[in-house]
């Protein structure tokens, strides 16, 4: 992993201009972001909160180019996000954004090192110096000594750490997090947190987490609200 | 780690299913097997026919006789090297009236230099050839009824009804396995002379041997042409040709099995896709991570298809190994010694083991097509939100 003068990706910034997202029960449009605005500084660390339904999610998917805005623009470092084709999108998630979600999503039929490694398939690294960035991503969340364990023989805290090393493998410019603490108890909740805030401060990676967590939300540089799709 | 082993991987995820799939689909397999080989040893006999001997019957029906005396003239036939008769005899053994096998009146001297495949001790052989009511038969048929050398016997006939009696002079094994090893040969001479003078000097066939396969078609064409002017035209085949008409009378039978086969590989089409379908039911969220990942749509239907071809293999696998022993070593030997007659060589064909691999595969692959389709399909936000 390198460090973040070192890294690989330079911190990515966001703008997010004018968006609105409409959602189609049936013929019923229902419109879950309204005309936003949204701008993260490369390096910065930003905590989403809000009532569930208030559009926290789908302004992260937006982000991250798991979806497109219905009007609107979304801009991550040089790229156009909103701009670009499915497979442009898949490619360029692969190579920019780290993924952590709350219930870790981890295979349960790779280990913990296998898991951490499964981004780097999509890249021509050798099996040799995928396996090598996978033990050094592992390291980097405590989590070396574990590395040939299934999910289903880790806790619940140290499934989601596998979750970040996987995350950060392809040393991405942008980390997105979506209540990443949700199923977790207060204690591995606040290593999760101490490590993404090791992330954002030691490796310089720019991180947006959704949360209902105040304490959570507390090891956010900014913290931004959101109701009924408006930023306050 | 690479994606194809990810794939195959998989399917060690509910191993329970897993196994139960592998072994329906090693059951179908085994089946398959069983009756494509019930087909080919129907069908053994014709593809092991020699190719250089030439059967010519009447040109009506095989069910009709010719003269014995053709057999002279077909020697005379540039190319002829032998040529021998027989008559379908149609005898039963009174001890075993359920038995079927091959009854044949032939003129012993010509038929072990037309059918030199038959292995018969020298010491037997001339004690047949001098016993007018001696009979040769096959080791399989021999063993059945405990027949030896020296035994008297008594066949009863059906087509030419009586109590015949004979004499055991010899017992016979053969140079190739697909020979039927139950027919019973005697001397024609001895049903010849018991006949009424207006059914005597006819014979159902004639075999001769030829010097060069590769000029069969013409000389059946010359037989058949040295006969045009006679009152009774003949039809001359190869040997294989000719077994295969024997066959025709089966063809309803072997086109039935041939459907039943048909129909067991969509049964093993539905099992491996409604395995595969709900595999890519219960792993939708994956499939979103990996899509957020990075993963295209052609990984995602690779996986699944990976998965297919795993079970496809594994199950062909054990299939086949079921099934080797099961037909080589046991049931197989069982249709040989007691169904001689009609499967004289009932064993898995390497044709057969191929073709049942790859139709495990092809349909494994085949049932995965529109799962993986759907799979590939999938919004990779619609597949996360089944996290909940």
């Amino acid at each position: 992993m390198s460090t973040a003068a070192s890294s690989a990706h330079a911190s990515a910034g966001i703008t997010v201009r004018d968006v609105t997202k409409v959602f189609y029960r049936g013929k019923e449009p229902l419109t879950v972001l309204d005309k936003l605005n949204l701008e993260v500084t490369p390096g910065q660390f930003v905590a989403l909160m809000g009532p569930s339904g208030s559009g926290k999610s789908t302004l992260l998917n937006l982000i991250a180019g798991l979806d497109r805005p219905s009007q609107g623009s979304v801009q991550v470092g040089q790229s156009s996000v909103s701009n670009m084709a499915d497979s442009e999108l898949a490619k360029w998630r692969s190579q920019n954004v780290g993924f952590i979600f709350q219930t870790y999503n981890l295979m349960p039929v790779l280990t913990a090192l296998e898991n951490v490694e499964l981004p780097l398939l999509l890249t021509k690294l050798s099996g040799a110096e995928r396996k090598k960035r996978a033990q050094t991503a592992l390291r980097v969340v405590g989590l070396e000594d574990r590395s040939t364990h299934y999910p289903r023989q880790l806790s619940g805290g140290q499934e989601q750490r596998v979750a970040i090393a996987r995350a950060i493998v392809n040393d991405p410019s942008l980390i997105v997090a979506d209540e990443p603490t949700g199923d977790l108890d207060r204690q591995s909740a606040d290593d999760i947190l101490t490590l993404l805030t090791k992330l954002n401060t030691d490796f310089g990676k720019t991180i947006v987490m959704v949360t209902h967590d105040p304490a959570a939300a507390e090891r956010a540089n900014v913290t931004r609200r959101l109701n009924k799709g408006q930023l306050s | 780690m690479n994606i194809p082993l990810l794939a195959a991987r998989n399917v060690t995820r509910n191993k329970l299913r897993t196994v139960l799939t592998t072994l329906g689909v090693a059951v179908t397999v085994l089946t398959f097997v069983l009756i494509r080989t019930v087909v080919a040893a129907w069908y053994v006999g014709v593809e092991a026919a020699s190719k250089d001997r030439i059967a010519t019957r009447h040109k009506v029906s095989f069910i009709m006789q010719v003269p014995k005396n053709y057999a002279d003239t077909i020697r005379q036939v540039p190319g002829v090297q032998a040529a021998t008769w027989a008559q379908w005899f149609g005898g039963k053994e009174p001890n075993h009236e359920g038995e079927f096998f091959a009854t044949l009146a032939v003129d012993p001297k010509t038929t072990l230099e037309v059918y030199d495949e038959l292995v018969v001790p020298e010491e037997q052989k001339k004690a047949w050839l001098e016993n007018r009511q001696g009979i040769l038969a096959g080791d399989v048929i021999a063993k059945k009824f405990g027949w030896k050398v020296g035994d008297r016997v008594n066949l009863v006939g059906t087509i030419y009804p009586g109590d015949w009696q004979f004499e055991v002079s010899a017992i016979y094994t053969a140079a190739r396995k697909s020979i039927d090893r139950s027919t019973v040969y005697f001397h024609w001479d001895y049903l010849n002379e018991s006949l009424p003078e207006q059914r005597r000097d006819k014979v159902g066939w004639i075999v001769s041997r030829i010097d060069d396969p590769g000029k069969s078609a013409t000389i059946q064409a010359s037989i058949d042409q040295t006969f045009d002017a006679r009152d009774i035209q003949t039809l001359s085949q190869s040997e294989r040709d000719l077994n295969n008409s024997f066959l025709g009378m089966m063809s309803a039978v072997l086109g039935a099995l041939d459907i039943v086969s048909v129909v067991i590989l969509i049964i093993m089409g539905l099992i491996l896709g409604n395995t595969i379908a709900m595999g890519v039911r219960e792993r939708t969220t994956e499939y979103g991570v990996m899509r957020a990942l990075g993963f295209s749509p052609r990984h995602i239907a690779t996986f699944v298809l990976g998965e297919a071809f795993t079970l496809g293999i594994a199950g062909g696998a054990v299939g086949l190994a079921i099934a080797y022993p099961f037909v080589n070593q046991g049931v197989g030997l069982a249709i040989e010694e007691n169904m001689g007659a009609f499967f004289p060589y009932f064993r898995i064909l390497p044709d057969t083991a191929i073709a049942a691999m790859v139709m495990a595969l092809v349909l494994a692959l085949v049932a995965a097509v529109i799962p993986a389709w759907q799979a590939s399909r999938l919004r990779t936000i619609d597949a996360l939100r089944q996290v909940g």
